[in-house]
């Protein structure tokens, strides 16, 4: 453009060239949108040209199986092992969950606490009862002998517990099967006092006190023969080790005790001293003597102290108040 | 011109309640003159008490109670309100009948019996002792009475290394203090002059108490020799262990805050800031012989007591617990007494008391409200009155 116009100056019909260079600039813009179209950057994304969206293609649902269950089948095959609950195949209108006041608890489709909990619907008891006659052919009978629990306790006093796992992995080696649990009556063993409370001492946690039971669970070999040993070994070597009397064993003084014995104490010596004479011989000493050793093991309570002081009443043959 | 404003006041006052309050305490003035039976027992001799008597107050005598308790044995607050009160009147309670009943039967040729009065704070405890003091003052009982072994433990006046006895430490100033309430509680007895000492004591190059003076020249030269005073309490004990052994007279002894012996932490310092255990205090030695059983012709009262142990240490108020093992074995076989709290008829005892010495103003529901608040503890008690 504007070489155009240097070139028109030096011409000296100025007037026509005005009009030719007005009817040029108005001329020439018109050509060009004509020819191609200027394509901006449309940054904002501004003037969006319509897009059509894909519609989603709904898979169509079926009709909740439980719906055309009929109410003879067999439910063993319709539920047939451990599973999470399924609305559309359990045919039981239960309802779980927590609602506003008034309301009922959500049904069961669509609901996670259903699904939450463990359910037993593959042991149902025909379904047990049927796993039972098949397992049935590979017991023995019990022997018949065997009729009370006192002499199982009596002729197997130990009892071992292992478990083996069907597993459906690419080895069927369970690793849980190697577990071995061994447990037997303290009282089985026969130990004296002393004996027992080394025992008690060195299996710890592991006895119960309620049912007199000592529970040792070994897994720490690969293998259920080697833990089997190995439980077998540790129960052998409490029952030795708690008979055996280490020489510091024996320095043990009466600060050491667990239980207060009115016998090595100081009260006996006290009575001993007051009476000048052996407690054996003292009237009711027996009874003082029980009273005060209730009084230290039981700990201090108005009930173990007024049975002292009863007991001291007596010893000392004071009247009876008022 | 004042009625018209207290009428006003009165008719004026937002509080019904308050004013209802003050009527009924002028109304109740004259019934308390029937209940003055129930509550007081015009007995005053300790060795006449027994249960016709329980939950009654009875008035101890003035001058009983100078010679008794003039240099402590009642509780601080217990004395103030005595002060207020113009007089000292002490609940018979079922822990003492019985021990004063058991001192009345007892076989004193046999070895001392040991009463263990234990219970909770505030229950009485002290006061029980101090019935039972009472009773063995009337009786003409020698009485060896520690007011409270707290003091010589905790908060001992001074102290100073034992020249007899190497590691041990006296306490100069209590032992002596300690003396003179002796010798005041005991002032008719001491003059009996059969109450001879049965050894020679030296106390140092010079000064030595011959044997066969009196016990009170022996006591005399503890207080006069303040250095001495721990020693000579010990001697004194030993003494008083002899002359109730042959027969001379009758020993009570009664020790308040007996576990403070057995507490392994004392507040007594030696030089060095060393914490001294009550073993190494020349005192504990006194007592605790006097406790053993190797004597006849006495009885022992003590008290276990929280209070005379550390605050954190105050979790049970058992007996085998406050004394601990060793201090157990000490005084077993004993005779646990427990002090209770009051009971329903104490309660109302104490409460006719109060407002008969116009301590308290009474209104409805005021006994149910107290018992309920004071949950039957006697001390408490007499704070939640105070404000009354």
């Amino acid at each position: 453009m504007m070489n155009l116009s240097r070139n028109i100056e030096r011409v000296p019909f100025r007037s026509i060239e005005k009009q030719l260079v007005a009817s040029y600039c108005n001329s020439s813009p018109q050509t060009q949108t004509k020819q191609e179209e200027f394509r901006a950057l449309n940054i904002r994304n501004v003037k969006d040209p319509f897009q059509t969206r894909r519609r989603l293609q709904k898979t169509a649902v079926f009709p909740p199986r439980a719906d055309q269950m009929p109410v003879d089948q067999d439910w063993g095959s319709v539920w047939p092992g451990p599973r999470s609950f399924h609305p559309a195949t359990v045919p039981l209108p239960v309802r779980q969950g927590f609602t506003e006041k008034g309301a009922p608890p959500p049904n069961k489709f669509n609901n996670a606490e259903l699904m939450k909990i463990p359910n037993f619907l593959h042991l149902t008891p025909p379904v047990i009862k049927r796993q039972c006659e098949a397992l049935k052919k590979f017991c023995t009978p019990w022997p018949k002998a065997l009729d009370n629990e006192d002499k199982i306790q009596k002729n197997f006093p130990i009892e071992v517990i292992s478990s083996d796992y069907c597993y459906s992995s690419p080895t069927i080696r369970d690793p849980m099967a190697r577990i071995i649990t061994v447990k037997f009556k303290l009282a089985s063993l026969k130990l004296d006092d002393r004996a027992r409370d080394k025992f008690l001492r060195l299996v710890g946690p592991r006895y119960n006190e309620e049912n007199d039971t000592v529970t040792i669970v070994t897994d720490r070999c690969p293998l259920k023969k080697q833990n089997y040993d190995y439980a077998m070994y540790l129960v052998t070597a409490l029952f030795h080790e708690s008979k055996k009397v280490e020489p510091w064993e024996e320095m043990k003084s009466e600060a050491d005790m667990e239980i207060y014995c009115w016998e090595n104490n100081a009260s006996k010596k006290n009575i001993e001293a007051l009476f000048g004479c052996k407690s054996e011989e003292i009237p009711n000493a027996a009874e003082y003597s029980e009273a005060v050793s209730h009084y230290m093991n039981e700990g201090e309570n108005d009930y173990t102290i007024s049975k002292y002081g009863e007991a001291v009443k007596k010893l000392l043959k004071l009247q009876g108040t008022n | 011109m004042f009625k018209t404003t207290a009428d006003l006041l009165i008719k004026s006052h937002p509080l019904r309640v308050v004013q209802g309050r003050f009527f009924a305490a002028a109304v109740a003035e004259p019934k308390s003159e029937d209940r003055l039976q129930s509550f007081r027992t015009f007995e005053a001799d300790p060795s006449k008490h027994n249960t016709n008597h329980q939950s009654q107050f009875y008035k101890v005598d003035s001058t009983d109670k100078k010679v008794l308790f003039q240099y402590g044995g009642l509780p601080k607050s217990f004395q103030i309100q005595a002060k207020t009160f113009n007089e000292t009147c002490l609940m018979v309670r079922d822990p003492s009948i019985q021990i004063i009943n058991h001192l009345k039967t007892i076989d004193y040729t046999q070895p001392p019996i040991k009463f263990v009065l234990y219970g909770k704070k505030g229950c009485g405890k002290t006061l029980t002792l101090a019935h039972i003091m009472h009773y063995a003052y009337k009786n003409d009982f020698l009485i060896v009475h520690v007011p409270w072994v707290g003091n010589w433990m905790r908060r001992c006046k001074d102290t100073s290394n034992s020249e007899t006895k190497p590691g041990f430490i006296d306490l100069n100033i209590d032992a002596a203090a300690w003396l003179v309430h002796f010798k005041t509680q005991n002032a008719n007895i001491l003059e009996n002059p059969e109450l001879k000492t049965t050894i020679d004591i030296q106390w140092n190059k010079r000064e030595c108490t011959p044997i066969g003076s009196s016990l009170l020249e022996l006591i005399d030269q503890g207080i006069n020799r303040i250095r001495f005073a721990s020693n000579c309490v010990n001697y004194l004990a030993e003494e008083v262990k002899k002359l109730s052994q042959s027969g001379l007279c009758r020993t009570l002894l009664a020790i308040d805050g007996f576990n403070a012996f057995f507490y392994p932490n004392t507040r007594v310092f030696t030089e060095k800031k060393e914490m001294v255990p009550p073993s190494r205090v020349t005192l504990t030695e006194g007592f605790l012989n006097l406790t053993k059983f190797d004597w006849k012709n006495s009885v022992i009262v003590v008290t276990v007591d929280e209070i005379a142990i550390a605050e954190k240490d105050q979790i049970s108020h058992y007996p085998r617990y406050l004394l601990g093992k060793s201090g157990f074995e000490h005084l077993d076989p004993f005779l646990p007494v427990e002090v209770k709290d009051y009971s329903e008829k104490e309660h109302q005892s104490i409460m006719d008391y109060y407002r008969e010495r116009k301590w308290i103003h009474s209104y409805p529901g005021q006994n149910d409200e107290l018992y309920f608040l004071s949950g039957g503890n006697p001390f408490r008690l007499m704070n939640l009155c105070n404000a009354l």
